[in-house]
């Protein structure tokens, strides 16, 4: 199933949107677009995962690529992921370092 | 179809009218270019083509630079360079290995050149196709080539202690894998260690990755020297046992996760896995869950499962950071049922997966074996991903501890206790 990424900002927040599946074969849209988003210097990038049904280990891996990205200051939001896919961030131990939320 | 395609160049001077009249009576296709068109028009307009005839008088390097070109895109054609007095201009084009036409332009000539530079246009087309073949099977034999040296990075043979039985099944959805398992000995020969881990991601990034990570969680658990053999259990405050095993199991998690972290953080690849060390006398178990599934400890009096959840998080994620140590007990008849998530989040074709629920339903009941509980999860996972594609790497280890031996000391040198299966 694809993954549709889409980037925007509000403010002094980066938001990026998924939606569809994020593993190993759509996993490189997104870290195209961490790219840019750590390009653009806000002191918060969000990903809105609401729209993801499945996430792979190779999205896990995106996330970790993503906090590499960013500079030491900017936090990583991941908002809305529903419950399988907050369970795998939280199994690998990834919420020591990304912040989830629900909203 | 006509049997030869002639690009004709469109430049001064044009071809004499009985070499175009010999040209024509053939079963020819004839497009004219210019060579700036051949050398700087878009790409999809390039002609296919077997013979490009061109003047003496052409430059022989822009001539050349136009087939080069058009190599690239549909295969060269032979030049052929005509000529009817400018013999002096015609040598440069022949040390350049172009073909030549002089008079008189006799159509049977003319026609037998022309055909001969298809049917020679026709084999370097040929040869092109047999390279772009042999390239690809080329690569398909080095990523053979990796899948044969990633195999040398799974243990042999697996030293299955009296008393228990030690199955696995490993079915890489690729070529290379990025999941692996271990089973050694450490502590003298006096403890079992047996890691599952599934490195995040696939193909071969994945694969060298789970190179490295294999090597450095075995290097260090079998050497990390007996005068350090006897850790305090961290577990908490009621357990403060010192259990033989467990430094070589944390030197092994917290070192590979340091070295990961120091040297490879920027690649983003990390390892969630289960690593345990089985006190094969007594069946006690000492683990780490390095944000991997967890564990299930099946009892054998049928009882709920015993999830063996996180102790830490995945290996190669978080500089510094601390992993406790699980404790289980694996008594007689017991099976310890270790996974990677290729088993819950198997698919079948319509998408959905396997999930935990059913994997739970799958695993009820005592187990007989450890090979019949790996048997009934793998074929489940066979017949759930029917005609899908399997699409991540199914690995499972049971650790079962047979009835037949019997109560935490039971006597090692009785061969009828010996039921081991590798």
């Amino acid at each position: 199933m694809p993954l549709s990424v889409s980037l925007s900002i509000e403010g002094d927040t980066t938001v990026i949107e998924l939606a569809g599946e994020l593993d190993a074969k759509t996993a490189p849209d997104f870290h195209q677009t961490i790219e840019k988003a750590a390009g653009h210097g806000t002191g918060t990038v969000e990903i809105r995962m609401a729209g993801v049904g499945y996430m792979a280990s190779a999205g896990l891996r995106s996330l970790v690529f993503a906090q590499q990205k960013v500079a030491n200051h900017v936090t990583i939001k991941v908002v809305g992921a529903i419950e399988p896919v907050s369970r795998t961030i939280r199994t690998a131990g990834l919420d020591r370092s990304i912040v989830l939320s629900d909203e | 179809m006509p049997s030869t395609t002639v690009i004709i160049l469109d430049e001064y001077p044009p071809p004499p009218l009985e070499l175009l009249d010999a040209i024509r009576s053939m079963d020819a296709e004839i497009v004219a270019r210019t060579l700036a068109e051949l050398r700087g028009g878009p790409l999809d307009e390039l002609p296919v083509a077997d013979v490009l005839l061109a003047p003496a008088e052409a430059d022989g390097e822009s001539v050349r630079l136009a087939v080069r070109r058009l190599r690239r895109w549909a295969g060269a054609p032979i030049v052929v360079v005509w000529t009817v007095t400018g013999f002096a201009a015609l040598e440069e084009h022949v040390r350049l290995g172009h073909d030549y036409l002089v008079p008189p332009f006799l159509p049977a000539l003319v026609g037998a050149r022309l055909h001969s530079c298809s049917e020679r246009a026709g084999l370097g087309r040929t040869l092109r196709e047999a390279d772009a073949r042999a390239e690809l099977m080329g690569y398909e034999k080095e990523l053979e080539i990796g899948r044969e040296i990633q195999a040398g990075f799974l243990p042999e043979s697996l030293p299955v202690p009296e008393g228990w039985e030690i199955d696995v099944r490993f079915r890489p959805a690729r070529q290379v894998a990025g999941d692996f398992y271990d089973v050694f000995e450490i502590s003298r020969g006096r403890r079992l260690a047996f890691v599952v881990a599934d490195v995040c991601d696939k193909g071969v990034g994945a694969a060298l990755f789970m190179a490295l990570i294999r090597s450095l969680l075995r290097h260090t658990a079998e050497n990390s020297g007996l005068q350090h053999l006897v850790a305090a259990g961290r577990a908490g405050g009621s357990r403060r046992i010192p259990v033989v095993g467990a430094t070589p199991l944390l030197n092994a998690v917290t070192a590979t996760n340091g070295y990961l972290t120091r040297n490879h953080l920027r690649q983003g690849y990390f390892a969630t896995l289960f690593f345990g060390v089985l006190d094969p006398v007594t069946g006690s178990l000492v683990y780490i869950n390095g944000g991997h599934n967890a564990p299930l400890l099946l009892r054998a009096d049928g009882g709920d499962p015993l999830a063996l959840e996180v102790t830490g998080p995945a290996v190669g994620v978080l500089p510094d950071c601390v992993y406790t140590l699980g404790y289980a007990q694996l008594n007689p008849g017991d099976t310890l049922f270790v996974f990677t998530d290729g088993v819950p989040e198997a698919r079948c074709p319509d998408g959905s997966f396997l999930g935990d629920e059913r994997m739970l339903e799958l695993l009820a009941g005592s187990p007989v074996s450890g090979r019949e509980v790996v048997d009934r999860m793998d074929t489940a996972v066979r017949e759930h991903t029917g005609t899908a594609e399997q699409h991540d790497d199914v690995t499972m280890l049971a650790l079962h501890r047979p009835r037949a031996a019997r109560g935490p000391h039971a006597d090692r040198t009785t061969a009828a206790g010996r039921t081991a299966v590798a």
